[in-house]
């Protein structure tokens, strides 16, 4: 066995560390080499927004209260983060504490409406009838700010964890319902007509053809859900939300700490960023066959 | 019993008096086709030739059972068609799953006519090597050529081992050197399997090469489409004859004139 791998091995081993580029370097570099400038471009757009942001502190247009520094911003950013003067954090909890039981609730909640809001688009959008009763009261759901029914649902859930993500069901489960509704009646004619052909029934064309066909839509019905959860957790944690990212906000709005709700708000943005990139490479992982025949 | 036995004597197809019309009040109604009675023996290559726009799709969607006929009789081995009894389909396009590996197309119609679980990868690989693919059943539609997934395709349509194989203009999307190869494979593949064929085309070449028989469709202007004539093919073929050679032989060119011919008078009759 060693005699057979040796003289390959060798062959490639000892020679140099390959200090020149490979031939189709250049065009990787070339490429690397764009993607770096759009960074630097992102990058002085952000220093550019900060220096103006600087500008109009040092300028004193409006009281330090209403409008705080960047580096105030920072600083307070920081003290969120870390336990001070035996305080921990903002409220009582790390920034990302916050965001971490933020971003459970949002979980939860989104879980719960895709394994709901899937076969309900199912439903609506293979059977008739179910459309003419249940797509005018997606519709309704859709339609409504999620602070409408919230003092309902505190009325009927109380003040604990469970408002909070029937909100967030409740918001996200719409899109999922629509999207997954909408695809499944376009599914290509052409597509059931094969799976005709070859024996499926009903059942086999829900469940093999419509079902999977529509799931490029249903991912991107998903994303959306996500999307709204997120506009829709400040919302949720308006009531005994803390821990929560949204609670925080509430917290320092009271106390007019508005470097602190500015925090907040990065935060949510920044890990909306996030999660939506991690959402498009499930996306890409489940859906391979998107923008393909 | 000896109604079974009729039934399995009788013809594969039958149409008659065959009347297909399209649209929902009389100032939107077209007619398709009118009047077209048919049989396909068992076994039988059949083509149907004739312009776009004769009616031959609508014909074979009947068949299918995909299509009503609004007047007439359409029977399939003795009982109206419909869609995944016994008959394969393979379109114009491969109308392949792309959420489905190639393989798992083919697994997804042996699923449907009841191949159980464990013997459909030996299924699977079995027709992919009849159409040429062997050991692509890994593989993602998309990745194939264009030819390749139309074989996918016909490979597909045969797993439930269909009595009847209908084919709408399968090659008519493919490259000439492909469309040659595939055609002779499908002249192999029914010739061997004694699988009933209908087959349309819009060209009299390959409605020669492949067809026992023939079937001229027209719809001459402003007039549905029907049968005007019937051309019987008795060029001299084994499974080994070379399609080239075929085509080089004079009887080849005759009939192909002939069927030409007659495609050009039938555009042009008055209803």
């Amino acid at each position: 066995m060693t005699l057979t791998t040796a003289p390959k091995k060798p062959a490639a081993a000892p020679e140099k560390p390959a200090p020149t580029t490979p031939r189709t370097a250049p065009r990787f570099a070339a490429l690397r080499w764009a993607a770096l400038r759009w960074a630097a471009l992102r990058l002085v757009a952000l220093a550019v927004l900060l220096g103006a942001w600087q500008l109009v502190v040092a300028a004193e247009l409006w009281p330090r209260v209403l409008v705080p520094s960047p580096g105030e911003v920072w600083h307070q950013f920081v003290q969120s983060s870390t336990v001070h003067d035996g305080v921990r954090g903002q409220s009582g909890h790390l920034l990302i504490e916050h965001l971490g039981v933020s971003l459970r609730r949002i979980g939860i909640g989104t879980g719960y409406a895709v394994l709901a809001g899937v076969p309900l688009g199912l439903l609506i959008g293979a059977v008739r009838p179910i459309a003419v009763v249940l797509e005018p009261a997606v519709t309704f759901l859709r339609t409504l700010p999620p602070l409408a029914y919230l003092s309902l649902l505190v009325i009927w859930f109380g003040i604990d964890e469970s408002p909070k993500v029937w909100l967030l069901i409740i918001a996200s489960l719409p899109p999922i319902a629509a999207a997954t509704a909408a695809a499944v009646r376009t599914v290509p004619e052409h597509l059931i007509e094969a799976a005709r052909a070859l024996g499926a029934g009903p059942l086999s064309l829900l469940l093999s053809v419509r079902l999977p066909s529509a799931l490029p839509e249903i991912l991107t019905g998903v994303r959306i859900a996500v999307g709204v959860a997120y506009t829709s957790v400040v919302a949720a944690e308006t009531i005994n939300g803390v821990p929560g990212i949204g609670g925080m906000i509430r917290d320092a709005q009271r106390y007019n700490q508005t470097a602190v709700v500015i925090v907040g708000i990065i935060a949510i943005g920044l890990s909306g960023i996030l999660l939506d990139a991690l959402l498009k490479g499930l996306e890409r992982a489940l859906v391979p066959w998107r923008g393909r025949k | 019993m000896p109604q079974a036995e009729t039934v399995v004597a009788g013809p594969e197809v039958l149409l008659e008096d065959v009347t297909v019309r399209y649209g929902r009040n009389a100032r939107s109604l077209t007619t398709a086709v009118e009047g077209v009675s048919l049989t396909l023996a068992d076994g039988e290559f059949t083509v149907l030739v004739g312009p776009s726009g004769c009616g031959k799709t609508t014909l074979l969607r009947v068949v299918a059972g995909f299509e009503r006929a609004t007047e007439g009789t359409a029977l399939v081995r003795g009982s109206a068609p419909a869609p995944g009894t016994g008959t394969g389909v393979v379109f114009q396009q491969p109308r392949l799953f792309p959420w489905r590996t190639v393989g798992g197309n083919i697994a997804f119609a042996l699923a449907r006519h009841g191949v159980p679980r464990e013997q459909r990868a030996a299924r699977t690989a079995e027709l992919l090597e009849r159409v040429g693919l062997a050991g692509k059943a890994a593989r993602r539609t998309w990745e194939l050529s264009g030819g390749q997934q139309q074989r996918v395709a016909i490979a597909r349509a045969l797993a439930g081992e269909p009595r009847l194989l209908l084919m709408d203009e399968p090659f008519a999307a493919l490259d000439a050197l492909t469309r040659e190869r595939l055609q002779e494979e499908v002249r192999t593949l029914a010739a061997t399997s004694g699988t009933t064929v209908l087959f349309v085309t819009h060209s009299a070449e390959e409605a020669v090469l492949l067809g026992t028989r023939v079937l001229v469709m027209a719809a001459p202007p402003g007039s549905p489409g029907r049968i005007v004539s019937e051309l019987a093919v008795d060029l001299p073929r084994t499974s080994d004859t070379d399609p080239a050679a075929l085509r080089a032989t004079p009887d080849f060119a005759r009939l192909r004139g002939e069927l030409t011919a007659t495609m050009r008078e039938a555009a042009t009759l008055d209803a």
